[in-house]
């Protein structure tokens, strides 16, 4: 029978799982000794990694994670044992588990975006440069995509391991058709183009309005560039005109420019996907590299490139401060080692193997995600990884902030209570203020309570 | 087993038990005279009583103490910032509770998730009744026609609300259904409309229920009141409304409450259906609980959001029971 005796306590279940958890007996390891040569020995010991399960490569995943157990045991003597979570949320419930207990895994995989949360914590080991020598060095990777592993230069938590930065796609035909020779680097630029690609049923723009993670990107990119990182020191700056013009542009596309499929405000990302894999527009904004497979297999086979998306902001001519390294957020996943680990050599040790060159190249090779390590980034020959690769070199982290989650939920809450204007044809200005503002006082109130803790 | 909780445990059982041996002795004819008179049998004697041991420790375990923890959290400041320490986070007493009513949405939600269940569930309650009068009496097929009636009900929630989303997408089956018959509807998934897709979509996944509750009464009407009631010559109505319904009265009354409180606690149909952060029409309690929790990782407020929550719906569940007597049910239909 579908009947739960409790009302809605999902904070109570969690509680439970972490009393259970507390009292579970503890089964603590010492850790590896390391030689004068700087080998680990783990012999008879077993490290344990948490990460993200891959849906699109179950087999693969397997295979690979079978394959580095073998040679992490051949180097160190030591057995990899690996467990999966399937969302950010089952990710969080193990970490609170196992920051209240004190045990769980030694090592987890942590998606960029939610490392300062993870931080705020302050349940992960934040490298010191004896630490960074044992995984092979802070050079080892690409210097940007250590943009999101801690507050400062000097505090940092998390260690790369693979970028998935946002571009966007292009059909070649569509805008070799419209005249167009190479793609916009303006938003304005972008929203011209588009529209001279948009006739008989072909919408110049492909994007997903309802995607839960899509809309708050193009608000932080158009904002970023235009010279506003959103958060300045202990204050949100939502209210900042930057912000309404940027909704007022990526609204724009389907109110006024008229470039975009009207449908597109049910859309997530993959419909978007699916749009122009089936030839329907000319470009498609925000993916990565995963889209690759999809778009290969498809009618646009051959007539696709990636570019950088634009980094020139609406209105303007061009980038202002840094707004030009934002082509992207600063995208991927970061590998944390817990503080209560037992064995942090041993996971240093782990971490050296999988983010070195050959091991990178291999796991981009099976997976798409392009290597954090900055050799293998660099030796990718691929004309169509080639764009990835520089937007990866000029990926832009999000403010560093436990306030962050708040914000973006905020940024992402405008979109969606926007949905039934966007879908009538026109966005009431007053209205997108009100959300704006609403959006602004949460936030502000999630940064003060970060700045206290 | 002298403490005060076994004696009442024990009371408890023995009235229980005494409804049960006085139901079977109705059944049965009139038992031994000196054992009527005492009214304790035999079987109370010997009641096993241990039996609720594993039960009761398993209730304490998954219930009890999370609830305790619960409560607890919400007096204190707990979120990302003092999850580490979080039995030693900051103790902020009712802070949390007058945030929750004051300045968040809590009230709203509140609102939104007591008038869509009780939306749905008016409207499910003459569909089963109907639904399971009309698959009482035996047809051919009546097996096919049953089995058909409960396929929503056995379906996963999550599936029922993917099918759905996927059926409201803008320009989706729903809206081109609508469109061939001359009818243009908004948004089903974004703006005021969602309520009543959640509304629609939570009948269509629970009114299964309250059929399977109605045809359970049903089934307990004896076979001497219809043939009672065909030589009094009652109409079909007539003979619904006065001599079957009344057998209704009980089972109804406990799918009514068994539907409500699953209605409240529905996470999973409006959390597939719409996403977060969900659109202000449907920011339903349990929704607004999680998105506390693991969007803006205040823990401690989501705890007290929890709490009063569970304060509201308590409340009228007391009442309830205490009204309707469900805790001392009879048999169906029996005049309390």
């Amino acid at each position: 029978m579908r009947f739960r005796s409790s009302t809605g306590l999902a904070t109570i279940v969690t509680a439970a799982a972490l009393a259970l958890t507390a009292c579970g007996s503890g089964s603590g390891t010492t850790g590896g000794s390391t030689s004068s040569d700087g080998k680990v020995d783990g012999t008879g010991k077993t490290l344990n990694v948490l990460t993200g399960v891959l849906p699109q490569y179950p087999e693969q995943q397997k295979q690979w994670q079978a394959d580095i157990a073998a040679k992490f045991k051949a180097q160190t003597g030591a057995d990899v044992k690996f467990e999966t979570f399937a969302s950010a949320n089952d990710e969080l419930t193990r970490i609170q588990t196992s920051v209240v207990s004190g045990q769980g895994p030694d090592i987890y995989g942590l998606g960029t975006t939610f490392t300062p949360t993870a931080y705020a914590t302050k349940a992960f080991v934040t490298l010191s440069d004896d630490d960074w020598k044992k995984v092979g060095g802070k050079d080892r990777f690409n210097q940007a995509a250590l943009g999101i592993s801690g507050p400062d230069k000097d505090h940092q938590a998390g260690i790369p391991f693979v970028s998935r930065p946002f571009v966007m796609a292009y059909n070649k035909d569509l805008l070799a058709a419209a005249g167009i020779d190479k793609p916009a680097t303006s938003w304005d630029e972008l929203a011209a183009q588009a529209k001279k690609m948009t006739k008989d049923g072909v919408y110049g723009i492909a994007t997903g309005y309802k995607d839960n993670f899509d809309p708050w990107k193009f608000i932080w990119a158009m904002a970023v560039q235009a010279g506003n990182p959103l958060v300045d020191g202990n204050k949100l700056k939502m209210d900042d005109p930057t912000v309404k013009k940027a909704y007022q542009t990526y609204f724009g596309w389907l109110t006024n420019d008229k470039v975009v499929d009207p449908a597109s405000v049910g859309w997530s990302n993959s419909n978007a996907v699916a749009a122009f894999a089936s030839g329907k527009a000319g470009y498609l904004m925000m993916t990565t590299s995963s889209s690759v497979p999809t778009l290969s297999s498809s009618a646009v086979a051959g007539k696709f490139a990636y570019a950088l998306m634009p980094t020139t902001p609406p209105g303007e001519s061009s980038p202002k401060g840094d707004g030009g390294n934002a082509a992207s957020i600063l995208s991927g996943d970061n590998l944390v080692v817990a503080d209560y680990s037992k064995q942090k050599d041993l996971a240093f040790a782990y971490i050296k193997l999988i983010t070195s060159k050959d091991e990178q190249l291999n796991y981009q090779k099976t997976f798409g995600d392009l290597p954090a390590n900055a050799e293998a980034l660099a030796s990718l020959t691929d004309p169509v990884l080639k764009p990835i690769a520089d937007a990866a070199a000029k990926s832009k982290a999000t403010p560093f902030t436990g306030a962050w989650g708040d914000i973006q939920l905020g940024l992402l809450n405008v979109t969606v209570q926007s949905i039934p204007d966007l879908s009538k044809g026109s966005i009431d200005e007053s209205a997108l203020e009100t959300r704006i503002k609403d959006a602004q006082t949460k936030g502000q109130a999630s940064l003060d309570r970060a700045s206290k803790g | 087993m002298s403490t005060d909780a076994s004696n009442e445990v024990r009371l408890a059982a023995e009235s229980a038990a005494s409804r049960t041996s006085r139901t079977t002795s109705s059944v049965t004819g009139p038992p031994a005279g000196e054992e009527n008179g005492r009214r304790k049998g035999l079987s109370e004697r010997n009641r096993p009583l241990w039996m609720l041991i594993p039960g009761g420790t398993l209730m304490l375990i998954i219930i009890v103490v999370p609830l305790i923890l619960g409560i607890y959290m919400s007096t204190l400041n707990l979120d990302q910032y003092t999850l580490r320490r979080w039995i030693s986070s900051p103790f902020i007493g009712v802070e949390n509770f007058v945030e929750a009513v004051t300045s968040s949405p809590l009230l709203h939600a509140v609102w939104l998730s007591v008038s869509y269940s009780l939306l749905a569930m008016v409207v499910t309650l003459p569909l089963g009744i109907a639904a399971a009068v009309a698959t009482q009496n035996a047809f051919k097929g009546r097996a096919v026609v049953r089995s058909i009636f409960l396929i929503p009900y056995v379906l996963p929630s999550f599936v029922v609300a993917t099918v759905w989303r996927t059926m409201f997408q803008p320009d989706g089956i729903v809206d081109r259904g609508l469109g061939l018959v001359g009818i243009h509807t908004g948004l089903w998934l974004n703006g005021p409309q969602t309520f009543w897709t959640l509304v629609l979509v939570q009948i269509w996944a629970s009114w299964p229920f309250i059929y399977l509750l109605a045809l359970s009464g049903l089934q307990s009407v004896d076979h001497e009141v219809h043939e009672a009631s065909a030589l009094d010559g009652a109409l079909w109505w007539n003979k619904l409304r006065y001599v079957i319904f009344p057998y209704l009265k009980g089972p109804l009354s406990l799918a009514f409450l068994i539907g409500m409180l699953h209605h409240i606690n529905n996470f999973t149909l409006p959390y597939v259906l719409f996403g977060v952060p969900a659109p202000s029409d449907v920011e339903v309690l349990p929704i607004l609980t999680y998105v506390t929790s693991f969007q803006s990782f205040r823990f401690g407020l989501s705890a007290a959001m929890a709490f009063i929550s569970l304060v509201l719906i308590a409340i009228p569940l007391f009442v309830y029971l205490r009204a309707v007597k469900l805790d001392d049910a009879e048999s169906p239909g029996a005049k309390k």
